[in-house]
């Protein structure tokens, strides 16, 4: 099975650990992995702060970049989400709606096209330790994946795994949100940190390399002895 | 008596004009509405479950719940009242108080043992609402009942007074088994009928789930603030 | 009260909320026990999505056909006696009303929790005319007593007071002797209020859910104030947002089941009243005569636009308690007498965008609020659209911000300027590094990094990596 990576800019330039890892993943799981050049961002940070006209290029970039792929797979459900809101955003235009239909059809969140396309539950995957789980807004709200990463991670060897408090709520990343209402967000992380401690884990899951910045970022300065870990690496430890 | 319409087709005309339409001047049929979720709550229960769900229901909204017959109503009534701490009692005029075989109660009993039992009398105006003030307990008749929220449906008129269910400080509605429906659904479909098949709809139509209550206060639940602080639902099983 | 609540600046109130701790701890466990009731309620119904949707359906039909079930309910209410007066601007509604206060010659007034009241400002009004303005709504009598501190939760309003503060307010307005007990202060208020109930002139209230077909409207509640306020006094005003109408009691029924359950998880509140006209002539209890005001106020700008759907509300605040921004910074913060994400959304279209620009900002866009909304009412796409109108119409984001989004524009869609960009981002950051993190951020950086750790670019980019493996054959 042929996949299009799509890595999302947080991994390209921060977090290329969890790009190798997706990609040691889908191949250990039977499929050829390319990741077309010339994509850039989605454009979700210019269109979440209201600047639709300047994010509508990158779209189009975008939507060009992938117009071949069979597949594409996303280790973000918030930048996965972002290339199904793109027909919503074309709405409308003739020449962009059907060609962001088309791509939204064709792209999981990683966790979704391993569980719902590939069929797997058990990637064979081990880890020991005591582990919770960031459920991210994005990817369970509105891209509306809930339950594969929870199969997935059921099935990680010595992986001791307790439900995070609270899990429903905001880390208080929301992308600008962050920086722009930067008293609010400490607030939201603060709150989202004390219940990871509450749980006693020594991981940090999640599946969005946004949130993960966000909640490990405070986790580190506040010099918590908690690791954060993306999906991707967690499924490709052995 | 016709009331009056003040500044209306310039807000109207603003209205259609927003959504980009002249007005609509045609009736609207009623929709066919795609979804109809509350058909589905207690369908084709019996009356007997459905009176086991307000039984339940009850516990929930700090309600006392009884079934009853017929011929055990008077006692029973007799029992919540003293309980209650008994009178001054206020009543709708109700000619069904007496097919229950509840007069030698309310007319005798209950005078005989110096408990003040008052029944509505729109003759004697301002005085009736004196008298629910006053009182300990009021005693209505449910219409219809809500199973699925434990609710007595109440309709005014001049001789059921809106306040008799408020005032008191404590409330006892009369259920007659046969008036328990699943839900809200029900009620509101029969009150479009009445409103069919007379033109008429009460001025007032209560809907009332147990004593009142708030949580203002910290979330604090308080049992009985503006309204009644107690209440008991009978249901009477044979009518 | 009028709309804005505050003339603070956003970042003040924000500031001010987040250091009131008696206020977040009331707010979050508020947050999770209403949370909790409301989930119950929604699932234990088994279809909880039909019903949403149904609610959602009958919302947008009303809205598209306003004009016409507004007619037919004036109608309606003048066949029954009543009079209707349509308010296009607060100051023609609260004139009206001032006018029934003069003919009544009335004195004493109580009303039922409204927030429509509220927005016009009418207790202002009516205090003006020399009248007694008395609110009956536990929650909001506490307030008014409070020198008319303002409401912090559409539903709750004074969530964020404690009971001792209670206390102390009823002890010196009220001369209360007794303890800080719940059911102490509510008995206090109960009796207090009874008697102003007897003796009152008018009643005023809001209104839930006006009924086209008969003329009807509803009104719900947990205290039965609202039952007192329509029964006792000789004349009844009744204040409608023009949009909070459904044509029959069978859709009325529908949007109190999802109001009840969604605003405080219960299955009906314990008092559900539904009025028509004044009283019938032979009646002892009811008003002898009954007027609507119907209010525009902004409203029907809306309509027609992007912003349509926040018309659908049923004001039952399940946004408001799903909110993680509401949770940490309270009610007040927000400015306006709406608060929370449909406060968010409401304040900016009926307020303008000077008063309340920061308040779409004011969201993660984490989507809890249009899960919970009864009436699939989209507030986080609406708080997006928000943004897009203040960058785009109103002009009014800060340059540096419109100029960095250019850029953006630029690099994103570039994958040429990307590449570059991206390539010297670990060269433009090295000044900034300590080990693989990055504490002390310059611009935009500096607001994260003064809460936490940016990571350091990677020396190698993860395209870079891949494209090596490719070349060395894996």
């Amino acid at each position: 099975m042929r996949v299009s990576l799509f890595a999302t800019c947080l991994v390209d330039l921060f977090q290329s650990n969890v790009g190798k890892a997706t990609v040691e993943l889908l191949e250990r799981l039977g499929c050829e992995i390319d990741f077309p050049e010339s994509q850039v961002c989605c454009g979700q940070p210019a269109y979440n702060s209201g600047y639709t006209k300047e994010s509508k290029e990158a779209m189009k970039r975008m939507i060009d970049t992938f117009k071949d792929a069979e597949y594409i797979v996303c280790p973000s459900g918030s930048c996965a989400f972002m290339f199904h809101e793109y027909q919503h955003v074309f709405k409308g235009d003739p020449v962009w709606e059907p060609k962001a239909k088309k791509l939204a059809q064709k792209t999981y969140e990683l966790t979704q096209f391993i569980v719902d396309v590939l069929k797997v539950e058990d990637v064979g995957a081990r880890l020991e330790g005591k582990a919770t789980y960031h459920t991210s807004c994005h990817m369970t709200r509105l891209l509306g994946v809930k339950e594969a990463p929870m199969k997935l991670l059921k099935n990680v060897k010595g992986l001791d795994f307790t439900e995070l408090p609270g899990k429903e709520q905001c880390c208080g990343f929301g992308g600008t949100f962050s920086v722009k209402m930067a008293q609010i967000s400490e607030q939201m992380v603060d709150e989202k940190v004390c219940h990871v401690e509450e749980t006693d884990a020594d991981y940090l899951i999640g599946a969005d390399a946004g949130c993960l910045m966000n909640i490990g970022g405070r986790i580190d300065r506040k010099g918590k002895p908690i690791k954060v870990l993306h999906i991707a690496e967690v499924l490709n430890s052995r | 008596m016709t009331g009056t319409i003040q500044n209306r087709e310039v807000f109207l005309n603003k209205i259609a004009s927003q959504l980009g339409r002249t007005r609509i001047t045609a009736p609207i049929e009623r929709p066919t509405w795609k979804f109809r979720p509350q058909d589905e709550v207690l369908k084709g229960a019996t009356q007997d479950e459905l009176v086991e769900v307000l039984k339940e229901q009850c516990k929930k909204i700090h309600t006392t719940f009884y079934s009853t017959d017929k011929d055990q109503l008077s006692s029973l009534l007799d029992e919540v009242v003293s309980g209650y701490g008994g009178g001054p009692i206020v009543t709708w005029k109700d000619k069904r108080f007496a097919d229950w075989g509840l007069d030698p109660l309310m007319k005798q009993e209950w005078p005989e043992k110096e408990m003040d039992v008052y029944e509505w009398d729109y003759t004697r105006g301002s005085e009736n609402i004196a008298k629910a003030e006053q009182a300990n307990v009021g005693i209505t008749i449910s219409e219809i009942t809500l199973a699925e929220s434990g609710t007595v449906v109440l309709f005014s008129d001049e001789n059921k007074g809106r306040t008799v269910s408020f005032l008191p400080t404590t409330y006892i509605a009369l259920i007659p088994k046969s008036s328990i429906v699943p839900r809200m659904t029900q009620a509101a479909q029969k009150m479009r009928q009445i409103h069919e098949e007379t033109g008429h709809v009460a001025s007032c139509i209560n809907f009332i789930t147990g004593p009142s209550n708030s949580a203002d206060i910290e979330l604090n639940l308080v049992v009985g603030v503006h309204g009644p602080v107690k209440a008991t639902y009978i249901v009477i099983n044979d009518l | 009260m009028p709309m804005k609540i505050s003339n603070e600046q956003f970042k003040e109130r924000v500031s001010k909320g987040i250091h009131d701790d008696f206020m977040r701890g009331a707010v979050s466990s508020a947050q999770d026990g209403m949370g909790v009731k409301r989930r119950i309620a929604a699932e234990e119904l088994g279809n909880w999505e039909d019903w949403r949707s149904h609610g959602e359906e009958i919302r947008q039909h009303v809205l598209e056909n306003l004009d016409y079930y507004l007619e037919q309910l004036s109608n309606n209410v003048a066949k029954r006696g009543g009079h209707v007066f349509f308010a296009q601007t607060k100051e023609e509604a609260n004139d009206y009303i001032r006018g029934i206060v003069r003919e009544k010659q009335a004195k004493k007034i109580v009303k039922s929790k409204s927030m429509v009241t509220e927005e016009i400002s009418l207790n202002h009004v009516l205090e003006q005319e020399g009248c007694e303005v008395i609110e009956t709504d536990l929650g909001e009598y506490i307030l008014q007593i409070d020198d008319h501190d303002p409401p912090s939760h559409i539903v709750v309003p004074a969530l964020h007071k404690n009971k001792e503060q209670i206390r102390d307010v009823f002890t010196e307005k009220l001369g209360y002797t007794k303890t800080s007990k719940p059911e102490e202060l509510a008995a206090h208020a109960r009796e207090k209020l009874r008697q102003e109930y007897l003796t009152a002139d008018i009643g005023i209230t809001g209104c839930n859910f006006a009924v086209a077909e008969t003329g009807s409207f509803s009104l719900v509640t947990n205290e039965g104030n609202a039952d007192l306020v329509t029964a006792l006094p000789k004349t009844q005003i009744t204040v409608m947002g023009m949009e909070r109408i459904v044509p029959t009691f069978e859709e009325m029924e529908v949007l109190v089941s999802l109001l009840t359950r969604s605003a405080v998880g219960q299955k009906l509140t314990s008092y559900i009243t539904v009025l028509t006209g004044p009283k019938e002539e032979l009646n002892v209890d009811g008003p002898e005569e009954f007027h609507l005001v119907i209010v525009d106020n902004g409203r029907s700008n809306i309509l027609g636009g992007e912003f349509q759907s926040v018309l659908q509300c049923i004001r039952c605040a399940a946004c408001v308690n799903a909110c993680p921004v509401y949770r940490h910074v309270g009610g007040h913060s927000y400015g306006s007498i709406y608060a929370g994400p449909i406060g968010a959304v409401l304040s900016p279209l009926l307020g303008g965008y000077d008063e309340f620009k920061e308040l779409p900002y004011a969201s993660s866009l984490c989507g809890a609020c249009t899960e919970v909304c009864p009436v699939k009412i989209p507030l986080h796409n609406l708080l997006l659209k928000h943004r897009e109108v203040i960058v785009e119409k109103e002009g009014k984001a800060p340059i540096s911000e419109k100029l960095a989004m250019k850029a953006f524009g630029l690099g994103a869609a570039s994958p040429t300027l990307y590449k570059i960009g991206s390539k010297l981002a670990p060269t433009a950051m090295s000044p900034f590094k300590d080990g693989d993190k990055i504490s002390k951020g310059p611009g935009p950086l500096k607001a994260w990094t003064e809460i936490r750790e940016f990571p350091a670019p990677n020396k190698e980019r993860f395209r870079d990596w891949f494209k090596n493996r490719e070349e060395g054959g894996k």
